[in-house]
């Protein structure tokens, strides 16, 4: 056998005779599970009733009486967010965005109700989801297992033992990262489970095996930075204490100060003055309630002009129809600047937290993980903006409806006049104008383009972390007399 | 005899207690920094709001020719004040709305609007003193601890030590030496703050004094561990394992039970709810909105009789019948939220970790319960805005611009006090 | 080939900026037992540790079986058994497994027998032998380590004050033991302060101070070097 897996296998024989090392790895596995039970529930449970609330949802719509086709356009529709096949592991931004979206005419509302509103408060690090575990946790059960690998030998003196029975020292310190490596393996086995439950679920192949990756490279990291330290230290306790706060400083406080940075770098408006700036922007547009707002006038000309009739009423479709679909388009138009100037916003201070991500391995896996199992900013956005589409397509279709299938004259006297209120009320089979709406992850490909420079950061990380390591262990031969 | 001036240069004059009682005293003193920088960009962010809204609000008056127009473009900013410790507890204030734009339309269509921002931003967490005083603590007091009877050993001079000190208690008091040290570094830039920003005397001390158990709690657990077991990396790593377990796996399992045991209605369905009821009452006889309205407001009834098919009265009428049909659901939401937050108190008997924060965060107003504090004032607002509306919409007092000037205002709740009054 | 086992010529080793040893020459023909007797800080496990590397001379030459130890490190840690002041061995690990685990690693294979033999030799109680290292005597862990040093079949053997710490029958134990392993042909580098000790098996004793050789005896034919002579020259050394 080659001497880096003797060293392998005797460093396994160590930890399960060390009772700690024992109780870590059991506490790493019961932790991991309960965080993958715990969540796959509540994902299950809302794919799930989001699934059956969109159904509901587009059956009330559908099932509306006849009625007056802008009636509906203010009725509106409701669009949920099924989450992710591989929410089960990264719930991503999913608790912090809302999953409902109110979809109306002349407005575009935000989605509301984040889970995290009515969820029970218990402090700063109880966000115990399997990625966080993996994230957070696992490098700590690592460090507890492995800031002993190389320090222990040093501190009895067992490295020069090994060096004069002809071990070389690379092969010394490959067998402890094979070691660790062997750790992390057994403690991604729940993870590589979890995935393949989210591949039935229609995740695809490639996408579920370069996540399952992307966390081995991650815990790779972790295994040769301890590996690292515990070669450098001549003392147990420094390379606990040196492991501890490298695991304080990447995991709990480069990504707060980091966010700061974000908000700091490319400041947003609040909600508030982004809506007031609207609604000031959209008070110049016309009324597309009022057929007779002079906004109308050329839209008006250019109709009767184009049918060769003199007024409103010889048109042979409804005027107001009209002026409520190019109303409704103009909005759109508005509302749309602006909405998108928020997501690019976002988007701005997202790009400064993934560039940052060179800071923490944990940041790049943190996006790597979200954007690999949409659920980062940029699959919200798409639902924003897949929402918005829908509203506009639906809202224009009812205001096609509203031109074409009835008169001018009795739409404006309907208020009056019963038998005109009878003739504006459409036929129900119109309301089937509302396409269906299912919220679909990202495309893989775009999923896999998009994560793999944070791959590519992690893969620094190691690279970074197995020169040091192995440079460390080389000139342990120099340094065996100290 | 023990002297303190001995002990207490021994100790200073080590370079892990140092190193780390510099580190303590730097993150604490950023921590309470980067506190006030969000409270005044919060308290900026409330003027400057409330300028713009009020400004909007005065220009969209002058357009009004209708009571029902008045009320229905008219909003009107809200707010929680941070109160004068919230620098050191940022609390649900990143998740929970503290603002909101507010008009005479349905309540319930409006307060579950929530500003978060970046929700990728929001993720991270926030670093304030809350979190600097009840998590990192005890890695702190890990640091300091771990190795004070284990080096003595490893230096051979444990025996030596214990022979010559004439004292059962020196490692019980070394270790309160550095303990205290390491309080003295966490909380004094955190008074400093507390002097500046003019905190109150009582909530103050109860940030201290919570702050003072964490220390004690982890610096006894250490102690003990350490007169345990022999090797100082098995101290360090034993008290991690309870780090972890006590502020980590205690209060998410905690979490987990509490929101399995006590179910809220999902917010989803009040939305969904409140939206159908506006919506059908179009559709619906005048009468079916008229009916549950007067029931509640019967001091309406003799102006209450709608005419043309479309009335404001009638329009504000089923706004507030939208609120009564979810007001079952809203208020068991309400009362789920509570109610997890009252079960979450007692998890926190088992986590220090969680105790602390939840101490701070009620300190700091910055608590669930704040968060409710402030939604109640919000719905007081709402009513006292609706019993400023209803006479001129019911006709008894005739509409104009001069009228306005009345409209209600809106002051923050402290304590216990509303806007009903 | 030489016929030296090993050879020290004109070393200088600098740790720091000190110079540590200075022209020392030496040098021990196979089968014999040498040893390298000083004070603290003469300069003994300095010399040990050049011979196996892990220091490299500023000037001078330190070969085993005629190579060069910088040249080649690897030959030597397969030439040669070194078995430190406190023998190194795991403690979480039994006699049988940390010979077993060692032996792996030096790439030798030895069966169970081949082990029990060795320990025999060394006349490690048996009830002990499947026991953890962590309840061992220093005298029972040196046993092992030795023993480690048999079953690799090093033809070298560098000892670092490796009678210290033992009660004086260990210490006979362990002087016949080396003994034994001369006669059948094993050379051995050792330091030690022990004089006494060092005149019992050693066919030839040097006298470091300071970094230098300053003293050199060899045992009559058939006979063994006087202790009394050394330790005059030692404490005669140690009072300039």
């Amino acid at each position: 056998m080659k001497p880096a897996l003797i060293i392998a296998a005797g460093e396994w024989r160590f930890w399960l005779r060390s009772k700690l090392g024992v109780a870590a790895l059991i506490l790493g596995f019961v932790l991991i599970t309960t965080s993958l039970v715990a969540n796959s529930a509540r994902v299950g449970a809302e794919r799930a009733s989001r699934d059956s609330l969109q159904t509901a949802a587009e059956e009330t719509f559908r099932n509306q009486p006849d009625r007056h086709p802008h009636r509906m356009v203010h009725y509106g529709h409701y669009v949920f967010r099924a989450p992710a096949p591989l929410a089960v592991v990264d719930p991503g931004v999913d608790p912090y965005t809302g999953t409902v979206m109110f979809l109306e005419g002349h407005h575009q509302n935000s989605a509301t109700f984040a889970p995290a509103f009515s969820g029970a408060r218990a402090g700063a690090l109880a966000r115990l989801t399997p990625a966080m575990a993996y994230q957070l946790l696992v490098p700590l059960v690592l460090i507890v297992i492995g800031f002993a690998s190389m320090a222990r030998e040093r501190e009895g003196g067992t490295d020069r033992q090994l060096l004069t029975a002809g071990v070389a020292p690379h092969d010394i310190w490959l067998g402890k990262v094979i070691a660790l490596l062997g750790v992390s393996a057994a403690l991604l086995f729940p993870l590589v489970l979890a995935a393949s439950q989210a591949l039935f679920a229609g995740e695809s192949f490639v996408v579920t095996t370069t996540f399952i990756v992307g966390y081995a490279v991650y815990l790779t990291v972790w295994a040769l930075m301890i590996a690292a330290v515990s070669t450098s230290t001549r003392q147990l306790s420094t390379s606990l204490m040196a492991l501890m706060v490298l695991w304080l400083a990447l995991c709990l406080m480069v990504p707060p100060v980091v966010a700061s940075f974000a908000r700091m770098a490319s400041p947003m408006p609040s909600k508030i003055e982004a809506d007031l700036e609207v609604a000031v922007a959209l008070r110049e547009q016309g009324d597309g309630h009022n057929a007779n707002d002079p906004a109308f006038n050329r839209l008006r000309a250019n109709l009767l002009e184009q049918y060769g009739v003199h007024h409103v009423e010889d048109l042979p479709i409804n005027f107001r129809g009209v002026v409520a679909e190019a109303a409704e388009a103009d909005l759109t138009d508005t509302m749309n600047t602006f909405a998108e100037k928020k997501l690019a916003g976002e988007v701005a201070q997202a790009r400064v937290q993934h560039w940052l991500s060179l800071l923490s391995p944990q940041l790049a896996v943190r996006h790597f993980s979200m954007t690999l199992a949409s659920t980062d900013l940029a699959q919200h956005h798409r639902f924003t903006r897949e929402a918005e589409a829908a509203r506009f397509s639906f809202v224009q279709g009812l205001n096609r409806v509203h031109a074409e299938q009835m008169t001018y004259t009795d739409d404006i006297n309907r208020s009056r006049d019963k038998g005109a209120e009878q003739r504006t009320r459409v036929s129900a089979e119109n309301w089937r104008v509302l396409d269906e709406f299912r919220f679909a992850p990202a495309p893989a490909s775009d999923r896999l383009a998009g994560s793999s420079l944070f791959l590519l950061v992690l893969l620094l990380w190691a690279a970074g972390f197995a020169a040091l390591g192995r440079a460390r262990a080389l000139a342990l031969t120099e340094a065996a007399h100290a | 005899m023990l002297s303190l001036k001995n002990e207490l240069w021994l100790a200073l004059r080590d370079r892990m207690v140092q190193a780390t009682l510099a580190v303590a005293f730097i993150l604490s003193t950023l921590s309470v920094i980067a506190g006030f920088a969000a409270v005044s960009e919060q308290q900026t962010l409330i003027e400057e709001l409330e300028r713009v809204v009020t400004e909007d609000r005065d220009y969209v008056l002058t357009q009004q020719s209708d009571a029902g127009g008045a009320a229905y473009y008219s909003y009107h900013f809200t707010y929680d004040e941070p109160s004068a410790l919230a620098f050191a507890a940022q609390g649900v204030r990143s998740e929970l709305p503290w603002k909101h734009r507010i008009r005479m339309l349905a309540v319930e269509g409006q307060i579950y609007e929530a500003d978060t921002g970046n929700p990728e931003l929001a993720l991270a967490g926030q670093l304030d003193f809350t979190f600097v005083a009840a998590v990192l603590v005890p890695i702190f007091l890990i640091v300091l601890l771990h190795d004070l009877r284990a080096s003595e050993s490893r230096g051979r001079r444990l025996e030596l030590l214990l022979a010559t000190a004439q004292t059962s208690g020196l490692f019980r008091w070394r270790t309160t030496l550095r303990a205290s040290l390491l309080f003295v570094a966490i909380v004094l830039p955190f008074l400093v703050g507390a002097l500046i920003a003019g905190s109150p005397a009582g909530p103050t001390l109860a940030i201290v004094a919570v702050v003072a158990f964490n220390v004690s709690f982890w610096g006894l657990l250490c102690h003990f561990v350490a007169s345990r077991l022999s090797s100082g990396p098995t101290v360090a790593a034993t008290v991690l394992g309870a780090w972890f377990v006590l502020a980590l796996v205690v209060p998410t399992g905690g979490k987990l039970l509490v929101e399995s045991t006590v179910s809220v209605p999902d917010g989803g369905d009040i939305l969904l709810t409140q939206r159908e009821a506006v919506n059908d009452a179009w559709d619906l006889p005048k009468q079916a909105t008229m009916e549950p309205f007067l029931e509640r407001y019967p001091e309406w009834s003799p102006y209450a009789e709608v005419e043309r098919p479309f009335e404001w009265k009638w329009y504000y009428a089923f706004q507030q019948v939208g609120d009564q049909t979810v007001e079952p659901l809203s208020q068991s939401l309400r009362a789920g939220v509570a109610k997890r937050d009252a079960r979450m108190a007692s998890v926190a008997f088992l986590s220090p970790t969680l105790l602390t924060e939840r101490i701070a965060t009620a300190a700091a107003s910055t608590d669930v319960s704040a968060y409710q504090r402030y939604e109640a004032c919000v719905r007081a607002f709402h009513a006292e805005l609706r019993a400023f509306h209803y006479p001129m919409l019911f006709g008894v007092e005739p509409y104009s611009s001069e009228a306005m000037e009345a409209l209600p205002k809106y002051r923050p709740c402290t304590g216990g006090d509303s806007n009903d009054g | 080939m030489s016929s030296m086992a090993i050879e020290a010529t004109d070393l200088c080793v600098e740790r720091g900026q000190a110079r540590v040893l200075s022209d020392v020459t030496f040098s021990v023909a196979k089968g014999d037992v040498f040893a390298l007797l000083g004070g603290n800080g003469a300069g003994k496990s300095t010399t040990l540790l050049t011979f196996l590397g892990f220091l490299a001379p500023a000037s001078g030459e330190a070969k085993v079986l005629g190579q060069d130890v910088q040249a080649d490190k690897k030959f030597v840690h397969q030439q040669s058994a070194y078995l430190p002041e406190a023998a190194n061995l795991y403690p979480h690990l039994t006699a049988r497994e940390n010979l077993d685990y060692f032996l792996a690693l030096a790439g030798v294979s030895q069966t169970p027998e081949d082990i029990e033999a060795a320990l025999d030799h060394v006349s490690l109680r048996e009830d002990a032998r499947g026991q953890r290292l962590e309840t061992y005597s220093k005298g029972m862990r040196q046993k092992v380590a030795i023993a480690l040093a048999i079953l690799r079949k090093a033809p070298i053997l560098f000892l670092d004050e490796p009678t210290s710490g033992l009660d004086p029958v260990a210490i006979d134990e362990f002087n016949a033991l080396i003994s034994k392993l001369a006669e059948s042909g094993t050379t051995v580098l050792m330091v030690t302060h022990d004089v006494y000790g060092a005149c019992q098996v050693a066919r030839r004793v040097g006298l470091l101070r300071r970094g230098q050789l300053v003293g050199l005896f060899e045992a009559p034919e058939g006979g063994r070097i006087s202790p009394d002579e050394v330790h005059q020259a030692f404490a005669k050394e140690h009072q300039q």
